[in-house]
């Protein structure tokens, strides 16, 4: 259900505000703040509700009806403090400084439940190193045909440092952001090429050497179309899940 | 006496003219489009053929009009059609719009609230009144006269997660609506409302209670089945002969870590149909048992009556998101046909009942998974659209590969995983329903396109391209007689109506709402062409009048 742009839009509407020095203050406030309420937690409620307060003997707090309605501990403090004890959850005394920790902690694994469809995903390495570096670099010569275009020493020199482990995975099925090369000639012979622009069924635009964009009515030109990335369109349904895992374990060995 | 019984009539008499009687749903008139499907067929196919294929070259813009909201997703509802007043919506507004010119009649605006803001597909309305779902999962019934709001439902607690999109579905007395939210793990239900009172009639529930049917297909001794999602947030479909309500459910939670829910999790990703009188199952047929890709079976229901390889039948037929195209008997929910319509990677084939079988190694996977298609699936909510003449249904596809991921640490909530798109590519295809095979491909451009379709008696199909243009195909070749950049992309669906002898074709790109017809000259002085399309001979026959 979700839809990327939105996400793509909510990442952007996030990350904005965060640059401001004052958010960023309130935003390592918030931190401090519940790490010492997951130490608390983790010293007093983790018995029944779950390390990770999703539940155990006790219930799920992250899905907690209460505790979403929680505004800084007014709901929670009042159970903490109270108990629930036909139910078997004592009462605690802590102070406020401390309810407002356990609840900054609670609202912030929430959130993180919550927005893992919305986060850029940055898998460790180790998580994505699932492959065979020398079968990888078996297929880059020979099966997957790589070296036809990608050479180690050159354009994938250090590969491996310029981008994040996830990302690079990501490339190696599919290098975005290469636009094709087109060729337009006229109806007098003229002929033009350059970077392709725009193109949809009825109009192509492209950058020429000198800079300069140019736009044609399709139907009045001949259009050539070379898509650097066609061979990688054509892989997509050729590749293994282990192929691009061997793939990706030979890239990252180009430190 | 006499005189106040009159007064009484003349009263009700207004009320009949400037409202909606749900009776007219069953018949829709061509001056009207009083439904978010335009009836309840939900093949938007439209009998009107004054634009035709000889002539749509011609289409001018009649006029257009500014929501001047310049945050939020755009204009994705479609407009319903009553009495000459258009009415549309977007998360947070409502529009009422004289039809023939344009002019804003009155806006309704929400108050601020924390719902998500994703899209808003259309409103129901039942007499005098308008139905419309709020970001934060409200249910309102506004005044069409005016928009004043009448009253205000809670539908579902927006901390919790919940949001809500769709339009609702009026049948008889019953305001039938859905929810969504998969963000977190929550249950999903249609609920039906009375449209004067706002009080509940009844609930279905998208996931059994344990004990009851379909609650063996969740783990025993967890909290899965009260969390495991399944959506209800794309309009369904009636058939008023069988009494059934037709309504696509969502994708389970935790959406991409499936291992924590063992079993085929009904009533997710499953095609339902229920008594609209009391909310009842009567049958169900699950596109995709024990979903791990957020590939729901919202898509819309579309209900044909025709042949099915050489005896007439009840059909019910959806192109899902997993990328299969389901013909299903609606009376039975017997699956006739289940076919791929895009490339997949995914299936293994279908079993004896018609469900594809999973193969498991394409599930989500902490080292990534390349799958096809990715998340957003082959379709996605985009209505499609059924024309009767070619038999043809056309559906905006596309073939896309992501890498999923399984995220998961501890106890998976939430969506516990990730895709990450690689490479995507949208069509328009006519699909052959008799057999799944692909008749005609229109290439709309790289990425995920998000354009709805509206076909005509006139031959015609409207839809959009990734780039912004709105265009006109023939139906039976998918070549293109007529296109206009709409400056964004065409996310409403497209409808189309007569006014005044006029037939006009609405669509949305963004913030803007377009009106096209045929120059007013060429209209009053038809060549021979224009002349045998106009509206008194092309004489619609009243069963397919949309």
């Amino acid at each position: 259900m979700v839809l990327r742009l939105l996400a793509v839009l909510l990442v952007a509407a996030l990350r904005l505000p965060a640059q401001d020095p004052d958010d960023m203050g309130q935003k390592q406030a918030a931190d401090a703040q519940a790490s010492a309420g997951k130490l608390l937690f983790q010293q007093n409620c983790a018995f029944c509700h779950g390390p990770d307060a999703r539940g155990a003997s006790g219930p799920d707090l992250i899905r907690s009806t209460l505790v979403n309605h929680d505004v800084n501990g007014d709901l929670i403090g009042q159970v903490v403090r109270n108990g629930r004890l036909q139910k078997g959850m004592p009462a605690f005394s802590f102070s406020d400084a401390q309810i407002r920790q356990i609840a900054t902690y609670l609202h912030s694994e929430a959130a993180l439940a919550s927005t893992v469809a919305r986060r850029a995903p940055d898998s460790p390495p180790e998580t994505l190193l699932v492959g065979d570096a020398n079968r990888g670099k078996a297929y880059f010569n020979g099966a997957g045909k790589c070296s036809t275009c990608h050479s180690p020493e050159r354009d994938l020199a250090h590969v491996a440092t310029k981008y994040k482990p996830i990302d690079l995975q990501s490339r190696i099925v599919f290098p975005a952001g290469l636009n094709p090369t087109v060729t337009v000639t006229e109806s007098s012979g003229r002929s033009f090429e350059g970077e392709q622009i725009y193109a949809d069924e009825f109009t192509v635009t492209l950058r020429g050497r000198d800079g300069w964009t140019r736009s044609w009515n399709r139907a009045r030109v001949q259009v050539r179309v070379q898509d650097p990335l066609a061979a990688h369109v054509a892989q997509l349904s050729v590749y293994t899940d282990r192929n691009i895992h061997d793939l990706f374990a030979y890239l990252e060995t180009l430190k | 006496m006499i005189r106040r019984a009159s007064v009484l009539l003349g009263v009700a008499w207004c009320a009949l003219a400037q409202g909606l009687d749900p009776q007219a749903i069953l018949h829709p008139k061509p001056d009207s489009w009083p439904t978010y499907n335009g009836d309840y067929s939900g093949q938007r196919f439209s009998a009107l053929r004054q634009i035709d294929t000889t002539n749509v070259g011609m289409l001018t813009l009649s006029w257009a009009f500014q929501t001047d909201v310049s945050t939020g997703p755009g204009l994705k509802s479609t407009p319903l059609l009553v009495n000459g007043t258009l009415y549309f919506t977007e998360p947070d507004d409502v529009w009422a719009v004289d039809a023939r010119s344009g002019q804003q009649l009155w806006h309704y605006r929400y108050h601020a609230n924390e719902g998500l803001h994703i899209g808003q597909r259309g409103l129901g309305m039942y007499q005098g009144h308008l139905y419309f779902e709020t970001p934060d999962a409200h249910l309102l019934s506004l005044d069409a006269r005016s928009g004043e709001m009448q009253w205000d439902v809670e539908l579902a607690d927006v901390k919790l997660g919940y949001w809500a999109t769709m339009a609702p579905l009026i049948i008889g007395r019953h305001v039938i609506v859905g929810v969504s939210g998969d963000f977190t793990d929550l249950h999903g239900f249609i609920d039906s409302f009375d449209p004067d009172t706002g009080k509940l009639q009844w609930r279905w529930d998208a996931l059994p209670k344990p004990g009851q049917p379909g609650a063996d297909t969740w783990p025993k001794g967890t909290d899965a089945i009260a969390h495991g999602g399944g959506m209800t947030w794309i309009t369904g479909t009636y058939d008023p002969s069988l009494n059934l309500l037709y309504w696509g459910t969502g994708n389970p939670n935790p959406v991409l870590a499936g291992y924590t829910r063992p079993g085929d999790n009904l009533f997710t990703c499953t095609i339902v149909a229920l008594n609209p009188d009391t909310g009842k199952l009567v049958w169900y047929f699950q596109p995709s048992p024990h979903d791990v890709h957020d590939w729901d079976a919202v898509q819309t229901p579309v209900l044909v009556d025709a042949d099915f390889h050489g005896a007439p039948r009840k059909l019910l037929i959806q192109a899902s998101r997993n990328g299969y195209l389901f013909v299903l008997d609606r009376a039975t929910g017997k699956a006739l046909l289940s076919a791929p319509y895009e490339e997949i990677n995914w299936s293994k084939g279908v079993d004896a009942t018609g469900r594809p079988i999973a193969d498991a190694s394409k599930n989500p996977s902490p080292a990534g998974t390349l799958v096809e298609p990715d998340a957003l699936g082959a379709t996605n909510w985009m209505p499609p659209s059924f024309d009767p003449e070619t038999g043809l249904l056309y559906v905006d596809t596309h073939r896309s590969f992501s890498i999923y991921y399984d995220l998961s640490s501890g106890k998976p909530e939430g969506f516990a995983g990730r895709d990450l798109s690689v490479w995507a590519r949208s069509s328009l295809k006519a699909i052959d329903y008799q057999t799944g095979a692909t008749r005609w491909q229109h290439d709309l451009g790289p990425g995920d396109n998000w354009a709805s379709v509206l076909s005509t008696a006139g031959g015609l199909v409207f839809t959009g391209d990734v780039y912004g243009n709105i265009l006109a195909l023939d139906a039976r070749t998918g070549k293109t007689l007529w296109h206009a950049s709409g400056g964004g992309q065409a996310q409403a669906p497209p409808i189309t109506y007569l006014l005044d002898d006029r037939q006009y074709i609405l669509i949305g790109c963004r913030g803007v709402l377009y009106a096209w017809a045929l120059p007013e000259a060429l209209l009053r002085n038809p060549r021979p062409a224009a002349a045998t399309a106009s509206p008194a001979q092309s004489a619609p026959s009243p069963a397919r009048n949309r």
